[in-house]
């Protein structure tokens, strides 16, 4: 018995011993939640800076974009403080203004010296009902990479349209090399991302007048159709097997394997395909805007910032790492060190050595980048609370009616339905 | 004597076929995730007979520099620790629910099995209010406690049955012999009952290797475990398929030792193996 009570008390002793209590919302310390991307894991790798300079501890989690979620809403939710700062994506953030999930900063950010050097389209873009809530760090668009050497032996230049694309996917399309592929899982990231640049392009829009504040559901058009079925040709008569399930990441393999002439991506995507380190093909591999409609061309955006929440038990040293992170020496920094050339802090684009970085990777990047991010709307994506879940309804009936199951024209007018459901008009 | 029929060698050859199917069907993810961990990221998806030279170990030497190893390491000690804490409280708990005459044993069986059915969603939320209030968050104290509810209701049922299986008469001699009860439970009661001890302590351990649920939410950064982690090669626009290939197998190799030993353990407790 005593053997026994002396093995309880030295496990007892040892469990006490290997729990670190980590502290939470110390007075100097900052626990950040972001997820894995570029910039987000350059960051993690400056926390010692960020300590040199403040004398303030940054806990930086970089996690998984699922576990990410499901962190955020139980900490938010359970208004629990234990983050301080988080990763807001511009595409939720109404939803997390109208949840009442993040704290407003605006007296904060106007009190920022780098204001004035973040560009002004991502920046207004975390603004609603009058109030900054978070501040942007990067705006990736949509591009599209093509296969210089297949379009020279096809006798075929770069499509310019839609159109065009359709005849020239029908020249070099072949069982070998399929013509083109685009994310098309349904969600509001996959192909909601992607889908929109097809459908802003033939004149096709969400609502009535989203600008003018008429948000009666209108999806359901002949531009949107026309759009559809453009997109729906192009996947299924001219893409690789089972592209009709494709997602980023099974774009950017084909790509990388040689199995598609054309890929219409975001800007991390895109750029991986051009970089003679990530793809084999990178050097018969050219880069340039999506291809335009008759209502213009119009790249996807999407935005990523730093926010407060609600419950962050202090504020002030929040912003301070705001300030810190979103600052042209801390971007230049990540900029340098990770595939990152999607910053929206301007002065960044200014350093030689950044310029020299992406220029090698491809001598057009940044140009296209910039022309991209110029043509880009600020809510290509509706900035709503509802877009998630409207997003994914619309995802879904597209993806229906690529894959067969239902037609283009029931798609669109459930797409519709569940809009005004969902809107409750 | 051996059935020679021309029926019976039929029936077994199509039985092996049968078996070497299923077997095919069962090995193909684990054989697809080992040949992925070497392969390039550049040809991940292509049919490896196409490029059977673009093999690399660069997934192995990548995955040593990145936070994995620590969280394999983290899922070790909380593994370990829960099912040995659980082992020291419910072993001698699932002696005394066997051998005492304690009124009110039903209700306990009861209410153990109870916390064993429900979903570890029931505990989660109010776990995490209160983790985050006592500072318990992310530390192995906390993490370890949290999983004693998972570990400690399955080894108490556990051990309750396989002592009841053990004759009253082998510790009522040992005490008549002048041991105390203390001596006669560890001497006696609970060698006979190892095969179950060992059995419930590997399933344990096993319960807490495989969680993700609870390190979802109560891990950050220091102490998250490894299927967690494995998660972390999923980024906004990427997927690392070679670490994730490689994590894989890092999650599988330690189970498989255990299952060997498992599988023997688990037959003998089942069948109720008490030396007299």
């Amino acid at each position: 018995m005593k053997k026994f009570l002396s093995t309880l008390f030295s496990a007892t002793v040892l469990a006490g011993v290997v729990s670190t209590s980590s502290v939470v919302n110390a007075a100097d310390e900052l626990n950040v939640v972001m997820f894995g991307m570029p910039y987000t894991k350059g960051l993690a790798a400056l926390a010692d800076d960020f300590e040199a300079k403040t004398g303030i501890k940054a806990n930086i989690d970089v996690i998984g974009q699922d576990v990410f979620e499901n962190r955020i809403t139980l900490s938010f939710t359970g208004k629990s403080g234990d983050i301080d700062v988080v990763h807001t994506p511009v595409i939720q953030v109404q939803r997390w203004v109208s949840a009442g999930w993040l704290k407003p900063i605006t007296a904060e950010v106007d009190a920022m010296a780098v204001k004035s050097d973040i560009m002004a389209g991502p920046l207004d873009a975390y603004k609603i009902n009058g109030e900054q809530w978070a501040v942007p760090y990067m705006a990736a668009t949509g591009l599209m990479t093509y296969r210089k050497d297949i379009l020279e032996e096809a006798g075929v230049e770069v499509p310019q349209t839609w159109e065009d694309m359709l005849s020239v996917a029908a020249k070099i399309h072949n069982d070998d090399t399929a013509a083109i592929a685009m994310r098309a899982v349904p969600g509001q990231g996959f192909n909601m991302f992607i889908f929109p640049m097809v459908m802003r392009a033939y004149g096709g829009k969400f609502f009535e007048d989203y600008t003018g504040g008429d948000l009666t559901p209108a999806i359901n058009s002949p531009e949107t159709l026309e759009a559809l079925n453009v997109y729906m040709k192009l996947l299924n008569d001219y893409g690789p097997q089972g592209a009709g399930n494709f997602n980023f990441a099974e774009v950017q393999a084909a790509a990388q394997n040689g199995q598609i002439a054309f890929a219409v991506e975001g800007t991390g995507i895109a750029a991986s395909l051009v970089d003679p380190e990530k793809s084999k093909f990178a050097d018969k591999t050219g880069i340039t805007l999506p291809p335009a409609g008759p209502a213009g061309r119009s790249p996807a955006i999407a935005v990523h910032g730093l926010g407060i929440p609600a419950s962050a038990k202090n504020p002030e040293l929040s912003a301070k790492f705001i300030e810190w992170a979103v600052s042209t020496e801390t971007m230049t920094k990540i900029a340098l060190a990770q595939p990152f050339s999607n910053f929206t802090t301007q002065p960044v684009a200014q350093n030689e050595e950044v310029v020299a970085k992406y220029s090698k990777v491809h001598p057009d990047f940044l140009t296209v980048q910039a022309e991209a991010l110029n043509l880009a709307i600020g809510h290509y994506r509706p900035l709503l609370p509802e877009w998630p879940a409207l997003g994914q309804a619309i995802g879904e009936n597209i993806n229906a009616a690529l894959n067969g199951l239902s037609s283009p024209e029931e798609a669109l007018e459930a797409a519709e339905q569940e809009m005004r459901d969902i809107l409750g008009n | 004597m051996i059935d020679n029929t021309r029926s019976f060698r039929v029936k077994r050859v199509f039985g092996f076929g049968m078996m070497w199917v299923l077997l095919f069907f069962a090995a193909l993810p684990t054989v697809w995730v080992l040949i992925m961990s070497f392969r390039e990221q550049s040809v991940m998806f292509e049919a490896f007979w196409k490029s059977p030279l673009a093999v690399t170990l660069d997934n192995y030497l990548g995955i040593t520099r990145s936070d994995f190893p620590k969280a394999l390491l983290n899922s070790f000690i909380c593994a370990g620790l829960s099912t040995l804490l659980a082992m020291i409280v419910g072993v001698p708990a699932g002696f005394a629910l066997a051998k005492s005459r304690l009124s009110g044993k039903f209700y306990a069986s009861w209410l153990l099995l109870l916390l064993r059915m429900a979903p570890p969603v029931g505990f989660v939320i109010p776990l995490f209010l209160l983790y985050v209030n006592a500072g318990l968050i992310d530390s192995y104290f906390g993490l370890i406690m949290a999983y004693m509810t998972l570990t400690l209701p399955l080894i108490v049922w556990s051990m309750w049955n396989s002592f009841a299986q053990v004759p009253d008469e082998l510790i009522e001699a040992a005490i008549m012999d002048g041991a105390s009860l203390g001596k006669a439970f560890l001497l006696v009661a609970l060698p006979a009952a190892r095969p179950g001890a060992v059995a419930a302590a590997i399933l344990g351990f096993l319960i807490v290797w495989n969680d993700f649920f609870y390190a979802l939410i109560i891990t950050r950064s220091s102490t998250v475990t490894a299927p967690v982690a494995v998660m972390n090669f999923i980024s906004y626009d990427s997927v690392d398929w070679g670490s994730i290939a490689v994590a894989s197998i890092a999650l599988t190799l330690p189970i498989l030792p255990l299952m060997v030993i498992a599988n023997r353990y688990i037959v003998q407790s089942l069948s109720g193996a008490v030396k007299g």
